[in-house]
């Protein structure tokens, strides 16, 4: 631990997901259901966020992408980030789709490239940097369901060097068809359609699928408009038992000074999957039992990044001390003197599990 | 405080060898990898000859010493082997192997199996033994694959960044140790040939059908690759408890942006010049005590150039010795960085620096002439290494000797 | 019946759009002349590789090096030229 520890503070967000989002952030009002499970994004008008030459040639992810990336530049009120992380599961499927089409069809001649240079990982990333004429650090993470865990712990790494930069870090994944075929084939998704609203009432194998991309600005200087603090991050893998899961738990909570009691909401990345979250509920019960817990993923649905949806409501929370009623879990209600910290706690097929803490600023 | 990063071994395996040593033998003699694709099917073997690993995914496996290879793609083959190689040239235990962290980089992970049963995988009412790759293309995959095989468990992650990927894993190794969040990473990166690159790569009119020239007038684009390699960080901590003897120290890195184009670089070599000035200052050295640059060198008309531009801005009239060794290996995309930076590495132990292959005359622009023998014998302390891909991602390390 | 470069220009410039995505970029002063690279519709270097396949899948003309393409994809009309002279010797 250095002397002057870094304050990592969240100044802006940008997030397009299957439910309304705004300026005012992910406040779910009015919920949207869906149900042939697979949940897609509200999008705007694009041309209203990136210009017609530009546009003309990105696929539908890398429109939410960037437009969501340019919400949150416009929330923090920050026109060239200092770096820029980008965290995806699988990316652009739909143009590698579309180029391994063209390849096998005309049996590898003549072949067109717009595909193939927009279906590359860190299109967005580099489009971003392109767009904002960012010439600093740029990197983009792809580790499945820790891809966006990784990008915050190396913008925690940045920042560390540097208080004052602006990292702009964001998940991003498509509930693509490629992707479905596969999911379904691996028994990711529930073969009976179901409404989102039920997900978890639904005890059976399989989740949702779903999709979202939402960005952040992370700074050691608080702006302004701070959405709240992002305090550490803690990636678990394949923990096997309900002990390992508790124990990575208890040293994270010690390792941030920070006891469970204090603890006034858990967002818990349950996926509806009852096969799959049998740990996670095993650990909702033996630790979160006296908590608020929420859930999301009904939500937003299943996919790599999802935590980074997560990472929206919590900040979303925190600045506005308001708890929506769609997300609460069980009966505890958190304690009259507002709601000053909250953990996510998500995992992604049972294999990547993460602990994120986010705290109110001021 | 930040601590000191050490390289305590390192593994790969390319074209031009299955491991350590057979690399070594190759560059020594002047021995590349490229010709016609044997291996991989297709339309292009002939007329695109690469440099293609000569194995099949069996012999791979063999290698890789598994006895049950299914759903292992290429690409975790070859990443498999190149991080056993690494684990045994560290001595790591088991033990250790727990504590230890894992950041591996790909472009296309197992696109190459992906590609040959796209339909099938995709149709519902199709089954067969391709299902053991039907969610075997995602980058994130290869990782958590070959983590498990070993028994790495505590920190893992997957880094995309084109042709830049490999140096931006070990960079972050470098700062995950710095910063005391472990003490012990490793980091590389894996790349199979596939149709999907080599049709890509293409259709951007980039390839040369020859063997590549770096750096020479004539250039006429790069050649494709497939390999991997991985370097084992240490912190001094650790490093000094265990008294280990490490073979180089990572003393500087940089990673900037170039912010000029999707898939060309600025003609300034703005993107290069800053990150090397990056890795410089995190070095804590000048430029003039660079004493030999591997560069990213792939042969196209627009990288030398701009790489060229690049050092020219920062070396002045000094550029110091420097070469690309891709007509060795071709480019191995997301791999490049990390097989490059093993180069550097057997560069600093062995005392030699590596010959640019296909050099006859200098870029007119820039006048600047790589070296083009085998040198051998310099006080050779601080090498530079550079990795730069599409979307403007620019990298460079710095490894110093430790004799 | 060979066609007039007044009609390849049209087709052309129906096929571009297609290719391109130009529906909504296109300004109104756009014609057969307009330099389509740099100052006058802004296409960039993978554009210029789309046409390039284009060129060879439509016309079955190859440009081996793109940088022919900086004269032979001008304009529309230099386009429509070049596929008719071609076509002729061809």
């Amino acid at each position: 631990m250095t002397a002057d520890r870094m304050t990592c503070y969240i100044n802006g967000i940008g997030i397009l997901a299957p439910q309304e989002t705004s300026d005012e952030g992910v406040l779910l009002e009015d919920i949207k259901t869906y149900d042939n499970n697979r949940l897609t994004c509200i999008t705007p008008d694009f041309k209203d966020y990136i210009n017609p030459v530009q546009l003309r040639r990105l696929s539908r992810m890398l429109r939410i992408g960037m437009t969501s990336a340019i919400i949150c530049l416009r929330n923090a009120n920050l026109r060239t980030p200092d770096g820029i992380i980008t965290a995806t599961g699988y990316g652009f499927l739909g143009e590698t789709e579309k180029f391994l089409s063209e390849v096998l069809e005309r049996v590898e001649k003549q072949i067109t490239p717009t595909h193939f240079v927009q279906g590359t990982y860190n299109a967005l990333a580099g489009l971003i940097g392109l767009t904002t004429k960012c010439t600093g650090y740029n990197n983009t993470y792809v580790s499945k369901g820790f891809a966006f865990e990784n990008a915050l712990q190396d913008a925690l790494l940045q920042l560390e060097s540097n208080h004052n930069a602006n990292f702009l870090v964001g998940g991003f994944d498509e509930a693509e068809d490629v992707l479905h075929a596969i999911g379904t084939k691996e028994q990711f998704f529930k073969t009976e359609k179901i409404q989102n609203t039920q997900l978890f009432n639904s005890r059976t194998q399989g989740t949702i699928q779903g999709e979202g991309s939402a960005f952040f600005t992370l700074s050691g200087r608080a702006s302004e408009k701070a959405w709240c603090i992002l305090g550490d991050v803690k990636l678990i893998y394949r923990p096997a038992t309900e002990e390992d899961l508790a124990s990575a738990l208890e040293n994270f909570l010690e390792a941030n000074k920070i006891s469970l009691d204090k603890i006034d909401g858990v967002l818990s990345g349950a996926s509806g999957d009852v096969e799959r979250d049998w740990l996670i509920e095993r650990l909702e019960a033996s630790k979160f039992s006296s908590v608020p817990l929420f859930r999301f993923k009904h939500l937003c649905g299943e996919y790599c990044t999802a935590v980074s949806f997560a990472t929206c409501l919590g900040a979303s929370i925190l600045k506005k001390q308001f708890i929506p009623k769609v997300i609460r879990h069980n009966a505890i209600v958190p304690q009259s003197n507002g709601i000053k910290t909250l953990l996510i706690v998500n995992h992604y097929l049972n294999r990547n599990y993460s602990l994120i803490l986010l705290t109110r600023h001021p | 405080m930040s601590h000191r990063v050490f390289v305590t071994g390192y593994g790969l395996i390319t074209s031009i060898g299955n491991d350590k040593v057979e690399n070594f033998e190759s560059l020594s003699r002047k021995r590349a990898g490229f010709g016609e694709l044997s291996i991989l099917n297709t339309l292009h073997s002939r007329n695109l000859p690469s440099c293609e690993i000569k194995l099949h995914d069996h012999e791979l496996s063999r290698l890789a010493r598994l006895h049950h290879a299914r759903g292992y793609t290429r690409t975790a083959l070859l990443g498999l082997i190149a991080l056993q190689e690494a684990i045994d040239d560290a001595t790591l235990s088991a033990e250790e192997l727990k504590c230890t962290g894992l950041l591996s980089a790909t472009t296309t992970g197992g696109i190459r199996e992906f590609e040959k049963n796209f339909r099938a995988i995709i149709d519902l009412t199709q089954h067969g033994d391709f299902v053991q790759f039907t969610d075997t293309a995602n980058p994130g995959e290869h990782t958590e694959r070959i983590a498990d095989r070993v028994g790495i468990r505590s920190y893992i992650g997957t880094l995309s960044t084109a042709c830049s990927s490999s140096a931006n894993a070990i960079m972050q190794g470098a700062q995950l140790i710095g910063a005391g969040k472990l003490n012990r990473v490793i980091c590389g990166g894996a790349e199979a040939l596939s149709k999907f690159t080599i049709n890509g790569f293409n259709s951007l009119m980039i390839i040369d059908a020859q063997h590549c020239r770096p750096f020479d007038a004539g250039r006429n684009g790069l050649n494709l690759g497939e390999g991997a390699a991985y370097l084992v960080l240490e912190g001094e901590d650790i490093v000094k408890q265990q008294k280990k003897k490490p073979v180089a120290e990572l003393i500087g890195y940089g990673n900037a942006n170039d912010a000029f184009h999707q898939t060309a670089s600025s003609p300034e070599g703005t993107g290069a010049l800053r990150a090397m000035e990056i890795a410089l200052a995190k070095a804590e050295i000048l430029p003039g005590q660079i004493d030999y640059i591997n560069a990213h060198g792939t042969a196209t008309e627009n990288n030398d150039l701009s790489e060229g531009t690049g050092i020219k801005r920062l070396f002045g009239t000094n550029v110091p010795p420097f070469s690309s060794t891709k007509p060795f290996t071709g480019h191995t995309l997301a791999a490049a960085g990390s097989i490059e930076a093993a180069y550097c590495i057997m560069a600093l132990q062995h005392q030699v620096m590596w010959p640019n292959l296909n050099f006859k005359e200098p870029i007119p622009e820039l006048e600047l002439s790589p070296i083009i023998d085998l040198v051998q014998g310099n006080s050779l302390k601080n090498v530079l290494s550079n990795s730069f891909g599409f979307g403007g991602n620019t990298s460079s390390l710095i490894f110093s000797g430790t004799r | 019946m060979q066609q007039t470069i007044e009609e390849l220009s049209q087709e052309l410039r129906e096929e571009l759009i297609k290719q391109l995505n130009l529906e909504d970029i296109l300004p109104e002063s756009f014609d057969e002349n307009t330099p389509l690279f740099g100052e006058g519709l802004g296409l960039d270097s993978i554009d210029s590789l789309e046409l390039v396949v284009l060129l060879d899948r439509n016309y079955g003309l190859k440009l081996k090096d793109p940088k022919e393409g900086r004269t032979v994809f001008y304009s529309i009309r230099t386009m429509a030229e070049y596929i008719h002279q071609n076509r002729t010797q061809g």
